[in-house]
């Protein structure tokens, strides 16, 4: 449930000492490492490996940029789409990597469908995450998510899929409906509702006595991996 | 814990999907061209691109290179010291888990000594400390000189908060790590390091001269001179040189030679002329020749 999402967060935070952005970096990096294993570079249609990451103001937001940070560095392309820049300092400095490495960032969303599914062959929804305010979401991401929906190509969530009105317990019909989940840590509880065909678990740094704390019953991971897949 | 040990007696460590064909060292400079994209027309696979690595001419850095490319991560960059740290802890792990995996330990338990030095040397053996946990070894941490710094302190709650043990002293002989021990990580002293070694790291030193169980030395084997090596100090069997190897690595004698730290963007390995071989798939560590 959202609470518990936050208090297994603030644990991670206040007693376990990790930092902010250092468990940013660890998600995103899990969430380059879950999209490979989907969809692998040579698996995508497209003559370019190009990625499309949309980016929310939050730490979703700031795990998407992370995640594309890394998909570049495994050769694919990614494009950001970041309307709503994050005052924080904190996230700052992850836009200023992504730039630094080339990778574009959009200045505005075609909201020709078309447009996004010649262009792109994934769509990363990096838009909410666990700990967004259920309720009125706000422009521009309700019309971003409204062209979302259209799209044919693959959409991967970050944790929960973005959707207006939304709620992290329930979910909600009238969000985008993923091929793709990553769930950050444990499974939210609108991921019992999730449809799509891959469903993975990027938790891996979670250490022992916050599984048992919280009952998250987690498999086991292979080898050195990061990611599992539910 | 002993299910966290029962997933890597399975031994295996393999790396994120086989589905995906390594690419040649062109890869770097034909990024863009279509062509030049993972395929399985390729026709490398994985272990020879490991081959050629070494003959790839990889660039191994002075002291004064290793800093002012770290420095533009952080300033240029904007790369914090503890995501480069994670990348960097965790590239660590996991080249100790390919050249050591659990099952190859010849004592009951995969136990790992980790010595960890004053600086950021230290923090990357923190960070690995807890990344061998979570891959199924019982890491044991001794850190004597630690920093008051938030970052330094964090790293160490995690480590402890994961029931990691801290030793209050050094073993006094090389027999008792040797016999307690199957591996020590040697996380004392990195590329920032001059002059003289100042204790308690100059008796520990010379302890791990004598030990007979494997060292595997994050980025500088400790001791060393960053640039001409030292003939009189440990002897590591394994070097993980982050970003890119060092001047001193030409001296390094071991078995294992692993590359890790996989977050050097393109144009700063161009500026340097790293000529950095390609990194399998999406793998963080690579095994130079």
């Amino acid at each position: 449930s959202r609470e518990e999402a936050e208090a297994i967060e603030k644990e991670l935070l206040e007693d376990y000492r990790f930092g902010r952005q250092q468990l940013i970096e660890i998600w995103g990096h899990a969430c380059a490492m879950a999209v490979t294993k989907v969809f692998p570079l040579p698996s995508l249609p497209r003559k370019q490996p190009t990625v499309l990451v949309v980016c929310g103001p939050d730490q979703n937001g700031a795990i998407g940029l992370v995640c594309a940070r890394h998909l570049r560095v495994f050769e694919y392309e990614p494009t950001i789409f970041y309307p709503k820049r994050s005052l924080n300092s904190l996230y700052r400095d992850f836009t200023t990597q992504c730039e630094k490495m080339d990778i574009p960032f959009l200045s505005y969303l075609p909201t020709e469908v078309q447009l996004i599914n010649d262009a792109y062959n994934l769509v990363i929804d990096a838009i909410l995450g666990a700990d967004a305010e259920p309720g009125e979401v706000q422009e521009p991401y309700t019309s971003i998510l409204a062209t979302l929906k259209q799209i044919r190509i693959p959409i991967i969530s970050l944790d929960v899929p973005s959707a207006t009105g939304w709620d992290v317990e329930a979910g909600n019909s009238e969000g985008i409906s993923p091929d793709m989940l990553v769930s950050l840590a444990a499974p939210k509880q609108c991921a019992t509702r999730f449809l799509g065909r891959h469903h993975f678990l990027a938790a891996r740094f979670l250490p022992y006595d916050v599984q048992k704390k919280f009952e998250l019953n987690l498999p086991e991971y292979p080898g050195t991996e990061c990611v599992v897949s539910l | 814990m002993s299910g966290l040990r029962a997933l890597l007696g399975l031994g295996l460590l393999v790396s994120s999907g086989s589905r995906l064909a390594v690419g040649s060292g062109r890869c770097l400079a034909r990024r863009w061209a279509p062509a030049g994209r993972w395929g399985a027309g390729q026709g490398r696979s994985s272990s020879s691109a490991m081959e050629s690595a070494g003959r790839s001419g990889v660039k191994y850095l002075s002291q004064e290179e290793a800093q002012a490319i770290d420095q533009e991560l952080f300033t240029e960059y904007k790369f914090s010291v503890d995501q480069l740290m994670e990348l960097a802890g965790l590239s660590c792990a996991t080249a100790i888990a390919k050249a050591y995996p659990p099952s190859s330990f010849t004592k009951s338990q995969p136990t790992v000594l980790i010595v960890c030095g004053p600086g950021n040397n230290g923090g990357d053996g923190l960070v690995c400390a807890r990344h061998l946990k979570m891959f199924g070894y019982e890491p044991t941490i001794f850190y004597p000189k630690r920093p008051s710094k938030a970052l330094f302190e964090g790293l160490t709650t995690q480590c402890q908060k994961m029931d990691i043990p801290f030793l209050s002293e050094f073993p006094a002989e090389a027999m008792l790590i040797d016999e307690l021990y199957g591996l020590v990580v040697d996380a004392i002293f990195g590329f920032s390091f001059k002059g003289a070694v100042r204790e308690p790291f100059g008796s520990i030193l010379k302890t791990l001269e004598q030990v007979t169980i494997p060292i595997a030395s994050i980025d500088i084997p400790s001791g060393w001179d960053v640039e001409k090596g030292n003939p009189d100090s440990i002897q590591p069997d394994m070097l993980i040189s982050l970003t890119a190897p060092k001047k001193a690595a030409q001296h390094f004698a071991g078995r294992y030679h692993f590359l890790g730290g996989r977050f050097v963007p393109m144009a700063l390995q161009k500026k340097y002329s790293l000529h950095l071989p390609p990194y399998p798939e999406t793998d963080c560590v690579l095994q130079l020749a």
